[in-house]
């Protein structure tokens, strides 16, 4: 078939020029990427690719324009010479395309490993810039926080009321707060420097050894009762808590006790117990005083009357009417004891009271070998509305108790003082042998006594109960072996006096 | 065995390996170290590298598919540009093969604008099928533009994102 050349001639050169230039200007632009981003495999790879192709467009044209010149000008035994080398340069240029190409796909994971490591180092550099432009800001803000934490920590620590108490591993005391020091009454060198441990406080040395043992084996102690002594002598009762602290940052193992005085709340509970008790007494004691009254005063009537009629039996009669006068003296302070409502009341002065009952007795011979002083109150007149003779009564007993307590021989000061809660107190108090502890929750029981039998009746102090409660005071002891009894009744001041 | 038997055994085999190493260095024959290549090979190795080449063409628009990065248009005109050289590999491939392997077609110039395309069964259809062939440039210089499109526009994109990253 014969046709034009024109066609392929042209289609033949052109697009050999063509090629060749489009390789060099892709080349170009895989060039420009690689500037861009020279981290960027695949930009990379796109080089190699265009270098390839611009190696195979060149080697291509170059042998398809020079097989054309070469043909046109009836040369075509120089063109079968250096075929081969066209041909093969040509056929190397494409398959170095094409290896390059079958490797895109681990180039390309390559790269994307590559981006992702680069933008987590950009992402740390920038943290770092960042924190060390801002490590100084940092560090002051932390040190702030911390002071401050630690400033709560103290306050807690200083301002607490309960008692909190750090120790070494051998309970050694390292740390204690003011309300530690105190409820345990010692301060806080001597307790360092004596190396007293948390036991020194126990009164019993046991009870401390159980607790001792129990936060050992269970690392903690909840609410543990136990009694302390402090150095006047003085006993408490207390609540424990504590643990252990194992440490952190190399800190040693230690222990942590938080103590709470639960002195006053038990006495509060106990005298609870011990008024509801006295009432109940009260309620037996005035039913039975009524039933013996009516029979005593018959007994007396007739015996008062056979005594005026039968004068033979007079020394017997005699005998009955002294102890039926006998048995109406305790029915009457059994009554006195439980008596509801005091039928004359006036406003009273306690000093007046006080002063009558210190002069009348200092002329007894009871009272010859004893020291008694009286305080009185200076400022107010101590007014209350009450039945003079009887709380003469209560500070008889209580002063003539005082007596027996120091045998005869010692100290008895009475105060009289005015509370700031509108209370008037009157003290007794005595340097004698005091009251056992066991005894104490029983001196206010009626036909209670300590005292050898036909010597008191153990009504006094049951009958002063009863009047200072009518009064709507309140009467209370406090005694040790050492220190002797003190007696504080608490009555409210008349407010219309002053 | 004894020592003596030994020693005689050691003593044969370097006397044959003696006479060995004097045979091949006094008797010398022709040695074939490198093999013989038929003037075919030539052909069969650029087809070789024609099927090389497209099969990596294919490989790279499925390798650009799957990554997914066919969303961006540079990387979209530079599959374009492997379809269009898969097609040239397909169509050197054949005129290959009927003008150097088959010997089917054969050109002769006859003058600076005419030609004739003898055909070996004088099949003029194959005649105009092979001279269809023979303009493979229209082709191959898409393809290399599609691939200069797609190299432009990446090159767009990476200058846009260095801005972007500028500015940030």
């Amino acid at each position: 078939m014969t046709t034009s050349f024109i066609p392929i001639l042209a289609v033949d050169v052109l697009g050999s020029v063509a090629m060749v230039v489009i390789a060099l200007l892709s080349l170009y632009k895989a060039k420009i990427l690689r500037i861009l981003d020279p981290d960027n495999a695949v930009f990379l790879y796109l080089l190699w690719i265009s270098t390839g192709f611009t190696v195979f467009a060149v080697s291509r044209a170059f042998g398809h324009i020079l097989k054309q010149f070469l043909v046109l000008s009836a040369n075509i035994e120089t063109w079968h010479a250096i075929s081969s080398y066209s041909g093969s340069i040509n056929t190397v240029s494409f398959m170095l395309v094409g290896l390059i190409t079958i490797f895109f796909n681990q180039i390309w994971n390559i790269n994307v490993k590559i981006l992702s490591g680069r933008e987590k180092l950009e992402n740390t550099h920038i943290e770092l810039m960042d924190l060390n432009q801002t490590l100084e800001q940092k560090v002051i803000e932390r040190t702030e926080r911390l002071t401050s934490s630690e400033h709560k920590c103290r306050r807690i620590f200083e301002q607490s009321l309960d008692t909190i108490i750090v120790t070494d591993s051998d309970f050694k005391i390292m740390e204690i707060n003011l309300a530690g020091i105190t409820l345990t009454g010692y301060t806080r060198d001597e307790m360092i420097m004596k190396k007293m441990t948390a036991g020194s406080f126990f009164a019993d040395p046991a009870e401390w050894d159980r607790i001792r043992h129990k936060i050992g084996s269970e690392e903690y102690i909840l609410n543990e009762e136990a009694e302390f002594l402090r150095p006047d002598n003085e006993a408490l009762l207390v609540l424990i808590t504590g643990g252990i602290d194992y440490g952190a940052f190399g800190c040693a193992k230690s222990f942590h006790f938080i103590i709470k005085n639960v002195n006053e709340k038990r006495q509060m509970e106990r005298q609870i117990a011990q008024a509801d008790k006295l009432a109940a007494l009260g309620e037996l004691s005035a039913g039975v005083a009524h039933e013996i009254n009516n029979p005593l005063g018959i007994i007396l009537g007739y015996s008062q009357l056979l005594l005026k009629q039968a004068p033979e039996h007079q020394d017997d009669l005699k005998i009955i009417e002294k102890h039926v006068q006998n048995c109406k003296t305790v029915v009457s302070d059994l009554l006195s004891f439980s008596r509801k409502g005091s039928p004359e009341m006036s406003i009273v002065d306690i000093n007046k009271v006080v002063d009558g009952v210190v002069k009348f007795l200092s002329n007894h011979s009871d009272f010859r070998n004893i020291e008694m002083s009286l305080n009185p109150y200076t400022g107010d007149r101590l007014n209350i509305l009450g039945n003079e003779q009887e709380l003469a009564q209560v500070m008889l007993n209580l002063v003539i108790n005082a007596c027996h307590a120091v045998d005869g021989k010692g100290k008895i000061d009475i105060t009289t003082e005015k509370a700031k809660d509108e209370k008037i107190l009157i003290i007794v108090k005595d340097n004698g042998k005091g009251i056992d502890k066991k005894n104490l929750t029983r001196i206010f029981d009626p036909f209670f006594t300590t005292k050898p039998v036909g010597q008191g009746t153990g009504l006094g102090l049951s009958v002063g109960y009863g009047i200072i409660k009518r009064h709507n005071g309140d009467i209370r002891v406090t005694s040790s072996k050492e220190n002797g009894t003190v007696f504080t009744i608490s009555l409210p001041a008349d407010r219309t006096a002053t | 065995m004894s020592k003596k038997n030994l020693s005689s055994i050691r003593l044969f085999l370097k006397f044959i390996s003696a006479m060995m190493i004097a045979g091949m260095i006094l008797l010398p024959v022709d040695g074939y170290a490198t093999q013989l290549h038929a003037s075919s090979e030539g052909i069969i190795t650029h087809q070789v590298g024609h099927l090389f080449f497209l099969f990596s063409m294919v490989v790279l628009i499925f390798t650009v598919t799957g990554k997914g990065l066919d969303q961006q248009k540079g990387w979209r005109l530079i599959q374009y540009s492997a379809f269009f050289f898969i097609l040239w590999n397909l169509d050197a491939i054949t005129a290959h093969f009927f003008d150097n392997q088959i010997l089917a077609v054969k050109i002769e110039n006859i003058s600076l604008t005419k030609m004739k395309i003898v055909t070996s069964n004088n099949s003029p259809l194959l005649a105009w099928f092979y001279y269809v062939l023979k303009l493979d440039h229209l082709l191959c210089v898409p393809a290399m533009l599609f691939l200069y499109k797609g190299l432009s526009n990446l090159v767009e994109e990476q200058k846009a994102l260095t801005a972007k990253k500028g500015t940030q």
